[in-house]
């Protein structure tokens, strides 16, 4: 098998695993407990949390564990919307987003909330002077994820936080660092609320985390919290919030290693792939994990699973809306349908291998050219 | 020109027997610190130099800051070259970073085989600079900007501006206290005050499981290695109380409850102290800020030790000491809820003028040497330079 999905899920890395079994076995006590099984688990929560915030440079009260990305952004989203309505109801946000960001404007919308869409560039990146003009008085919230999921493109966070200073400082600005965490440097100073999954680093499913500044205050969407958890409530997922604390210690360990294997192997895919008659979508400034590229003649579900007979794994656009048309392609490539339709998205790990690279590129080549043929 | 960081001693230079002492303690405090970053430390008996990566300087700069027995810290500038014409345009390069209008030149040549005098260099170089830098003045009195020039035997160093250092003397170098920390926010100023005057601490804790929770222990070795951002390689001493505070609970007179507890707590934190050599005991009280501490409950509890007991904040207002404690980062960890052995037994009515005769009566009544001598041999001990890693295992 070669799996070639990673930007979908992550294998758990076996010492994650292992970390996952241990607290479950040696820590049985809920951490919101006063007696000694619960404070020993609390202690554990604490140190995890605090290796969470020495690596993120950030206050271990400004991590709030969430069951997953779409939680987390959807936490952000409407906490802030709920908390501000009052400031103003103009939102603002991109077609680059997760379905969790996108769905949760949607319904937005519907209550009488204003949402408005940045313009892509064809180069991926958000267009700056169009996100000034959009900042109004009344804007709350701006939510621009820091690297795309599809397509990979990164997005300048700190010069959208300058752009947002300078227009209007109130402007609260969350980023969905889905896929950036693990990939990519980022900073949180320049944001105010971040959304993260620990599934997408090798650990497992099932948890992620809001980071929220300090001084920031948005509504709850559960009620009923806890001195552990004072903003999402619910008994603490002890054996995931370790676990997740070791996958991002062990992704931060290697970071650099680990862009620089999936560099390698990018570039042969590109070196081969671009020789057959498709179009490359991820450009220069996208993260080295994903490449996504446009079939042209051949549409992406019958390409996924023709490979998929191959015991080759990759996806359509995201996992989570595969079988749609891609918005963001369709944005950048100004609404071309050959390339909006036709578009895979492999993305590699620093698991990969060059053996798997160069019999991924045979098959490929060979599917290709028996559906072309077709 | 080379950057390095220059360090002036603080009070040291009163301490005429003893300074190579405390220069070479405040060099180890410094190396201690600095663990981790490639420098060199040279000194005399005037200054220190330190040698660093230019990109280490600010952050090393930050932890300087931090340590006890400097009195200022400069960033100069070297030159490896004693030639008058290298002398003359460094100087002007190095205060032409600087924006002022007038300025005044102070040379030192501590190497006195340099041919020109202090005197005549600081004349040539402020010549210089008044001619290549226009509409500025020299004023002798109240210059914006010194450029001081100090010609040693190997090198010369230029600098203008430095930065304040803590003062004080080396921690170290005047001996070990024993804190008792308690988890308010006095305590820990108290605990900083301290250390200006180079003594070293360690901290002893009175926890009264399970009146008193993890919490409250946690956020005692939290403020413990906040001091120790200050001082060296402290221990933390932890007293199970919890037998001691209960005996008293039950048998003896409430309004005494806290009196004899407090002496309870003395004759512990005095034998800890003697085990572990240390010279004085340091707490935070205040006269008058709570019932047991007037003079005359410290009077009582006070006869329990005939070591010194010092009580840096005895005469500062709550306000000044919520202050320091913002500024040593101690006071949002103080400010946490949770109980501690203090809090957890009190009386309606504390008594504010206890007599010792009574206080003799009610102790009679108990056996508390053995329960002291218990409370002793299980003293929990921890390192505050290796409690930092927690369940690693699990991480």
């Amino acid at each position: 098998m070669i799996y070639l999905d990673y930007s979908a899920t992550t294998p758990v890395d076996d010492r994650v695993l292992d970390s996952y079994i241990k607290v479950t076995k040696d820590f049985p006590g809920n951490a919101n407990s006063i007696h000694s099984l619960g404070t020993k688990s609390k202690e554990l929560l604490i140190n995890a949390t605090n290796q969470i915030a020495e690596i993120f440079n950030c206050h271990p009260k400004e991590l709030i564990f969430t069951s997953g990305a779409s939680e987390s952004n959807s936490s952000a989203i409407k906490g802030v919307a709920f908390k501000y309505a009052s400031k103003g109801k103009h939102i603002i946000t991109s077609k680059l987003e997760h379905k969790s960001v996108l769905e949760t404007m949607g319904y937005l919308s519907s209550i009488g909330f204003e949402v408005d869409f940045v313009n892509i560039l064809e180069n991926g990146q958000i267009d700056l002077k169009h996100l000034e003009n959009l900042i109004r008085e009344d804007t709350i919230l701006l939510s621009i994820c820091a690297v795309n999921s599809e397509v990979g493109f990164k997005q300048p966070l700190k010069t959208i936080r300058q752009v947002i200073n300078k227009k209007n400082p109130n402007v609260i600005f969350h980023s969905d660092l889905t896929q950036a965490l693990g990939k990519t440097n980022f900073y949180l100073s320049d944001l105010d609320l971040a959304s993260f999954s620990a599934h997408k680093i090798y650990a497992p499913k099932g948890i992620g985390l809001l980071y929220k500044r300090k001084d920031l205050n948005i509504d709850t969407l559960i009620y009923g919290t806890t001195e552990n958890c004072p903003f999402r409530g619910g008994t603490p997922a002890l054996p995931l919030i370790a676990s997740f604390s070791k996958a991002i210690r062990l992704a931060n360990d290697s970071l650099q290693t680990n862009i620089k294997k999936c560099e390698k192997h990018k570039n042969t895919l590109i070196k081969h792939l671009s020789k057959l008659n498709i179009k490359i979508n991820s450009n220069e400034l996208c993260v080295p994990q994903i490449l996504n590229l446009s079939l042209l003649k051949i549409k992406s579900e019958t390409f996924v699973h023709a490979l998929e007979r191959e015991n080759i794994f990759i996806s359509t656009t995201t996992a989570c809306s595969s079988l749609e048309e891609s918005v963001i392609l369709n944005a950048i490539s100004n609404g071309n349908k050959e390339i909006s339709t036709t578009s895979i998205r492999i993305s590699i790990s620093h698991l990969t291998t060059s053996e798997e690279i160069n019999e991924f590129i045979k098959k490929f080549e060979k599917v290709y050219s028996e559906l072309l043929f077709k | 020109m080379k950057k390095v960081i220059l360090i002036k001693y603080g009070e040291l230079t009163t301490k005429k027997g003893n300074r190579n002492f405390f220069i070479n303690t405040l060099k180890k405090n410094i190396e201690s610190k600095l663990l981790g970053y490639e420098i060199t430390i040279e000194n005399d008996y005037y200054r220190m130099f330190i040698n660093a990566k230019e990109e280490d300087i600010h952050n090393i700069i930050e932890i300087l800051k931090n340590i006890y027995g400097i009195y200022e810290i400069v960033v100069a500038y070297m030159i490896n070259n004693k030639n008058i014409n290298v002398i003359l345009d460094s100087s002007l390069e190095v205060i032409k970073q600087n924006d002022f209008k007038t300025f005044k030149v102070v040379t030192n040549r501590s190497d006195k085989s340099f041919e020109i005098h202090s005197m005549d260099l600081s004349q040539m170089v402020g010549g210089h600079i008044l001619k290549n830098i226009k509409n500025i003045n020299v004023d002798v009195h109240n210059p914006d900007v010194i450029l001081n020039i100090e010609i040693r035997k190997d090198n010369v160093y230029l600098s203008t501006s430095g930065i304040k250092g803590l003062g004080g003397y080396p921690v170290g170098t005047l001996g070990k206290a024993l804190l008792m920390l308690s988890g308010g926010i006095d305590s820990p100023v108290a605990g900083y005050l301290t250390l200006k005057r180079g003594v070293k601490l360690d901290y002893i804790y009175f926890e009264s499981r399970p009146h008193t929770s993890i919490e409250a222990r946690n956020k005692v070795i939290e403020l413990a290695k906040k001091l120790e951002k200050y001082s060296f390689k402290g221990k933390l001493y932890i007293v199970n109380f919890t037998k001691i505070q209960e005996t008293i609970y039950k048998n003896l007179d409430e309004t005494y409850l806290i009196t004899i507890m407090r002496r309870m707590m003395y004759k512990i934190a005095h034998s800890k102290a003697k085990s572990i050599k240390a010279l004085a005991l340091v707490n935070g009280e205040s006269i008058g800020q709570v019932a047991s501490q007037t003079l005359s409950s410290m009077l009582a509890v006070n006869e329990v030790t005939n070591f010194p007991v010092l009580r840096p904040l005895c005469s500062f207002d709550k306000q000044e000491i919520i202050e320091i404690s913002k500024k040593i980062d101690t006071y949002e960890t103080s400010i946490l809820p949770y109980e501690d052995c203090c809090t957890v037994f009190v009386p309606k009515h504390p008594i504010i003028n206890p007599s010792l005769k009574t206080i003799y009566e009610e102790e009679s009544k108990i056996d508390f040497d053995h329960l002291i001598i218990e409370a002793l041999e299980t003293i929990e001990e921890i390192d505050l330079s290796k409690e930092n890693k927690h369940n690693e295992e699990y991480l």
